[in-house]
């Protein structure tokens, strides 16, 4: 039996070509807990060390890369992605879609997500991993100060996570714009979609700035830059950098639950959000000062007291939509009908940890307190209640959820069982770390005074985890001999997953789901459509829902990368980067060429986004995550270059001539590309060939130009092609030789060449894309469809954007 | 009990902590720390009492299992999302929770002025250069000389710490006297210090910062006044510290 | 879609707005060429943004989508550049 293309979920083949929401959505709930599995053991290592106050089991190193290894892994690998399970398999059903807005790109997110774990795991096998907490603090960030190669193929595997996350971002973000049933408004969506559309909005922004402190790290760790060596602030660039992403972050983990608790609140006692419209504004407020705070988790270093003062404020201002939302959920009980089922249950509690998590913030949020908890348990047991609150709630929305994913009953006896013993661990084991407050963290011995609080904060951890093995039983039972669960298994509930089967068909819905008169409704498809009647001319083609590339980039990536952060340690990972390059582009290539049919709902495109088309708009958000990288780039610069001194600074290039000839050529480049949208618009065929390849020169003089300014600063390639084929064939020794100007000669080159480099890279991608469009072009695409041609020049335009800021910038100021 | 009686003493002669002008009795950071914290933990644990006790009643007094509430308009499956009324409750709280955290937030922040202007205010006071290296701290006089992994000070005397890197981010504190720093490369922070009573102290480092980062600790000494001056004399002539008068205390 | 011709005008502009900025580093005195420079790369980044990407044309919330990263930069930029002064 194959669904439309799709072999049945009975074989292995469906999990690995699968683009189907829901799939993802489980495969993203499995994987996920595996890391949940992975990061609790390493928990309960680290907890079984602090059993004694001397030595015991684990090394100092082995502790540090435990600790680390265990923040990483629950943050990324395991909280988030959790949440996106959900995320993948509700939000289409909430707001009435079929599927994602780009279903293959989602499977990209998988498995970039599955090989990005993967690559961490590995880095335990190449002679120690990362060893400088979640927070990774320069310089211990770097190999001169913690030589583990495992460190570096960490920093790729984040870099890869990153990926996966922008990847993800762009789809939702559209998805949610515009894949909204008829009739269903940006206000009127449920609380759960609310919460994920704010989440990825703020991923947009702090994960974009994540990549680029990732790829400054990874210029570190393979070039042998020294942005974060560099004594003038090279330790704070990277704290800025991070906590810019790193506040947000805890919201980003955080909302998701938040939209499960609002969910469950409702439905468990039947009643409606409080304050519906108050809750939403207030989440949106959240999500705006997010980045507004993040300073205050450097209030002991040498920033200035009237930026500390600002912060202090911020913080402050961000505390408060929070309360309003606690306070919303708390007066939604009220005259309800509470039924006190397991998902109840862990959101109730949920709320109840999260309270005491966000009252013990507002000690951080006192500058005074925060210089003494700094560093201590205060925190660990501060976020840990934050965070894990936010899991305790993503827990009981599993159970809320499983009747739905699976079609089956779990058993609520055992779902009790399961949250008791999981309160009581979780109080045991965190608020133990309250109590044990002055002792510094991420120690592995520790003064005898605080063993008592220790143990019990290990005893309380082995409760914690054993309740998993009640999930996990009860889970199992209801899988093979469960009730079966019909499509509405709750009371009250009112969100539009819960109107169809469980588990929903392949589409979802019979008919198309709509809203236009005030309730769902579902409207007939018409005859042999399931797209509800796309108006281009695919008219009577089935989406597809297969595909076997993302599965194939996400590993020649995977390949590449794991190649490529350890490059020079042996010829297996040259190679591995090579082949990995090359097979990623024959990939890129495939997924491209593939005709994958994934209509857009004609009623799609609302305010405030009206009549965009979905790839454009996905390209948009995309070039609004580089514009963050750009710019994060080049503020990592500025920030050096001001503490450096601006006016002392030596400008790399000798010559401002060069850059402004590449200025002309960038711009005239630009000018042709929009020639061949025109060419396209008008169907001439020549025209469009024409000023393709025109392009494609412009780039090819442009990167000519900047190779033969490159050799011209680097001594050891002496000659233009010497120089070219030293950057082509990936031979960078002149490049990152000890002597003479180079990357690492001063902070000045490190800069110069990395950002320029990342223009370089950008220009190449331009590049491969601008010749596939010149074949395809050749072969008589684009005529009657030139939306491919407009996107490839957003994206060139960007470039030709950046540049105008990189040449007065590095060449002339 | 005698904590909590201590700690509410104080408040009253803080209350205000910005009236200390220059001249009056400063005030260790230590002191000024255990009021505030005693502060937010007595009106922390009241808040969360009430609201997390408020909760529990709720759910139990609406449980379904009582059976005693009907719903006047239940939600149904499909109904587009619209919110339930109950804003004033809803705003009153929220402007009450607000009031309390921005006047806690704003009191302590006059003494986070205090504590950042301390020591600029004395004439004599006494700097020390504070250096964090993988593993260990180095502690540079005035007079030049060195002293590794040992901090002496004279007592009731205000100590201006500045603290710095050699190599990776480091966090000095020293737990008992409440004060920290980043230690970090090519930055200096600074804090300062007033111990009110001899003993030896336990510092420690506050940032991952390696493999031996738990065993990042110093001694901070604090010797009366007069034994102070002998120690200095001989770690001026000889480069070291002697050993301190056995009576010491470690606190 | 506008004509051939009007893209060239911007291209001409843009040509020449890229020239301005060498001009002014050597006329001004240096922050003044800064100021001088970064509106002109300003102004350039308005034409091909507006025009070559056509953000006129599209909904204005895709305008403040772009903003909206912008401003973050910005902001990180900035406010982390203030902190250490
Ligand atoms: C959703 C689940 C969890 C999340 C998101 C989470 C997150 C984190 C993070 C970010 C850190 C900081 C790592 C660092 O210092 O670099 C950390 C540390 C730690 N976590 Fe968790 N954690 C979770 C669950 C647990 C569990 C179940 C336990 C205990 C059984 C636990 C015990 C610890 C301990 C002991 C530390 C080390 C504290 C230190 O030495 O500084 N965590 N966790
Ligand atoms: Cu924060
Ligand atoms: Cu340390």
């Amino acid at each position: 039996m194959s669904e439309h293309g799709l072999p049945p979920k009975s074989s292995i083949k469906r999990w690995l070509v699968t683009t189907n929401h829901k799939d993802i959505g489980i495969l993203y709930i499995l994987t996920s807990l595996f890391f949940l599995i992975f990061g609790g053991t390493l928990a309960l290592l680290i907890r079984l060390q602090l059993w004694t106050s001397g030595e015991f089991i684990l090394s100092g190193s082995a502790f540090g890369q435990a600790v680390t290894a265990h923040g990483l892994v629950m943050v990324f690998f395991f909280l988030s992605p959790f949440a996106f399970g959900f995320a993948n398999y509700i939000v289409p059903l909430q707001i009435g879609a079929d599927d994602l807005a780009f279903p293959r790109l989602n499977a990209l997110s998988y498995w970039l997500y599955l090989f990005a774990g993967l690559l961490f795991l590995i880095s335990f096998f190449q002679g120690g991993s990362l060893e400088a907490g979640w927070t990774m603090y320069a310089p211990l960030n770097l190999p001169t100060y913690m030589p583990n190669p495992g460190a570096s193929t960490v920093v790729g595997a984040l870099l890869m996570f990153v990926a996966s996350v922008t990847v993800s971002t762009i789809n939702f973000v559209v998805t949610i714009h515009q894949m909204k049933a008829d009739g269903l408004s940006l206000w009127n969506l449920p609380m759960f979609t609310w919460s994920i559309l704010l989440t990825v909005w703020m991923m947009l922004i702090a994960f974009a700035a994540l990549g680029a402190a990732l790829l400054i790290l990874g210029a570190d760790h393979v070039l042998d830059t020294v942005y974060f060596t560099e004594v003038e602030g090279g330790s704070l660039l990277w704290a800025h950098l991070f906590w810019f992403f790193g506040h947000p972050e805890v919201y980003i983990v955080f909302f998701p639950a938040l939209g499960v608790m609002l969910e469950t609140f409702q439905t468990f006692t039947g009643r409606r959000l409080i304050g519906r419209k108050w809750v939403i504004l207030a989440m949106i407020l959240v999500t705006l000062q997010s980045f507004l705070v993040w300073m205050h988790h450097m209030f002991l270093t040498t920033i200035n007291l009237e930026i500390k003062t600002l912060m202090m404020a911020m913080t402050i201002g961000i505390s408060l939509p929070f309360d309003l939302i606690v306070f919303a959920m708390i007066y939604t009980l009220i005259k309800g009908r509470i039924r006190w089922t397991t998902p109840f249950l862990f959101n109730f509690g949920a709320l109840v940890l999260f309270i005491i998590g966000g009252i013990t913030g507002v000690f951080l949020g006192a500058i005074v307190l925060d210089y003494e908890f700094r560093g201590t348990y205060w925190v660990v047991a501060h976020f840990h209640y934050v965070m894990v609150a936010g899991g305790t709630a993503l827990f009981g929305g599993l159970y809320y959820w499983w009747p739905k994913i699976t079609g089956k009953m779990y058993d609520e006896y055992l779902g009790k069982m399961h949250f008791g013993a999981y309160f009581v661990g979780f109080n045991l084991l965190y608020f133990a770390m309250f109590m044990s407050w002055e002792m510094p963290r991420r120690v592995f011995t520790y003064h005898t005074g605080f063993e008592a609080y220790n143990q019990m904060a290990t005893i309380g951890g082995f409760i914690l985890g054993a309740s998993f093995l009640i999930m996990f039983y009860n889970f199992y039972q209801s899988w093979y001999r469960g009730p079966v669960a019909d499509g509405n298994p709750w009371e009250y509930s009112r969100t539009a997953e819960w109107a169809t089967d469980s588990p929903p068909p392949l589409e979802n819905w019979e008919g198309i789901p709509n809203y236009e008169k005030g309730f769902l409704e579902f409207v007939d498809r018409p005859e042999g459509l399931t797209d509800g009647g796309h108006g281009e001319d695919h008219h009577d083609r089935h989406p597809d829902h297969a595909s076997i590339w993302p599965l194939t980039i996400s590993l020649t990536t995977f390949i590449g990368l794991a190649g490529l952060m350890l490059w020079g340690e042996h010829i297996v990972y040259n190679t591995l980067f090579i082949v990995g390059l090359f097979a990623t582009l024959v990939a890129a290539v495939g997924f491209a060429r593939e005709d994958f049919y994934a209509p857009m709902p004609d009623w799609g495109a609302r305010w405030p986004f009206e009549g965009i088309h979905k790839n454009k708009f996905g390209m948009w958000i995309f070039l609004a995550s580089d514009i963050v990288i750009f710019g994060a780039f080049i503020g990592a610069y500025i920030f050096i270059r001001w503490g450096y001194g601006w006016e002392a600074w030596q400008t790399i290039p000798p010559e401002a001539l060069p850059g402004l000839v590449n200025t002309f050529v960038l711009l005239t480049s630009s000018f042709t590309v929009i020639l061949a949208l025109v060419y396209a618009q008008r169907g001439n065929q020549k025209g469009l060939v024409a000023s393709l390849i025109a392009t494609f020169g412009l780039a090819t003089l442009f990167l000519v130009i900047k190779s033969w300014e490159w050799n011209y600063l680097l001594p050891e390639a002496e000659t233009l092609p010497e120089a070219t084929i030293a950057l082509f064939t990936f031979d960078w020794d002149p490049l990152i030789g000890t002597e003479g100007p180079a990357l690492d000669a001063s902070i000045q080159h490190s800069t110069y060449y990395v950002t320029t480099g990342l223009h370089a890279i950008h220009i190449l991608i331009g590049m491969i894309a601008l010749g596939y469009l010149a074949i395809r072009a050749y072969h008589g695409a684009y005529l009657d469809d030139e939306q491919p041609v407009e996107n490839v020049g957003l994206y060139w335009h960007f470039v030709d954007i950046a540049w105008v800021f990189l040449f007065p910038l590095f060449y002339i100021l | 009990m005698r904590w909590a009686s201590d700690r509410l003493a104080q408040v009253g002669e803080f209350v205000v902590p910005l009236s200390h002008a220059p001249g009056d009795e400063w005030r260790t950071q230590a002191s000024v720390f255990e009021e505030i914290y005693f502060i937010f933990l007595a009106l922390g644990t009241a808040v969360g009492i009430v609201v997390i006790g408020y909760m529990l009643y709720n759910g139990w007094k609406y449980s379904a299992s009582k059976g005693t509430t009907e719903l006047d308009d239940p939600p149904v499956l499909g109904e587009l999302p619209r919110g339930e009324g109950g804003g004033k409750k809803l705003f009153l709280s929220f402007g009450i929770s607000a009031v309390i955290v921005i006047t806690l937030i704003v009191w302590s922040y006059s003494a986070l002025i205090y504590a950042e202007q301390g020591p600029e205010e004395f004439e004599d006071n006494m700097v020390v250069e504070v250096e964090g290296y993988t593993f260990g701290w180095d502690f540079i006089y005035e007079n030049g000389e060195t002293s590794t992994n040992t901090l002496v000070v004279p007592e009731d005397h205000v100590v201006t710490l500045e603290v710095t890197s050699r190599d990776v981010w480091h966090t000095f504190g020293v737990t008992e006297l409440r004060i920290k720093a980043d230690s970090i490369p090519g930055q200096t922070a600074t804090t300062w210090f007033i111990a009110d009573e001899q003993g030896i102290y336990l510092a420690e480092c506050f940032e991952l910062c390696g493999a031996g980062h738990s065993f990042m600790e110093a001694d901070v000494i604090v010797v009366s006044e007069e034994t102070f001056e002998e120690m200095y004399d001989e770690f001026t002539e000889t480069g070291s510290f002697p050993d301190p008068p056995d009576d010491l205390e470690e606190r | 879609m506008a004509s051939i011709k009007f893209y060239f005008a911007i291209y001409v502009a843009l040509l020449l707005l890229a020239v301005s900025k060498v001009v002014f580093m050597e006329l001004l005195d240096y922050w003044a060429a800064v100021g001088g420079i970064m509106l002109s790369a300003a102004v350039k980044t308005g034409l091909i943004a507006g025009f070559y990407q056509h953000l006129v044309d599209e909904p204005r919330a895709v305008t403040w989508v772009v903003l909206m990263a912008v401003a973050a930069v910005l902001l990180l930029a900035s406010a982390a550049t203030f902190s250490i002064t």
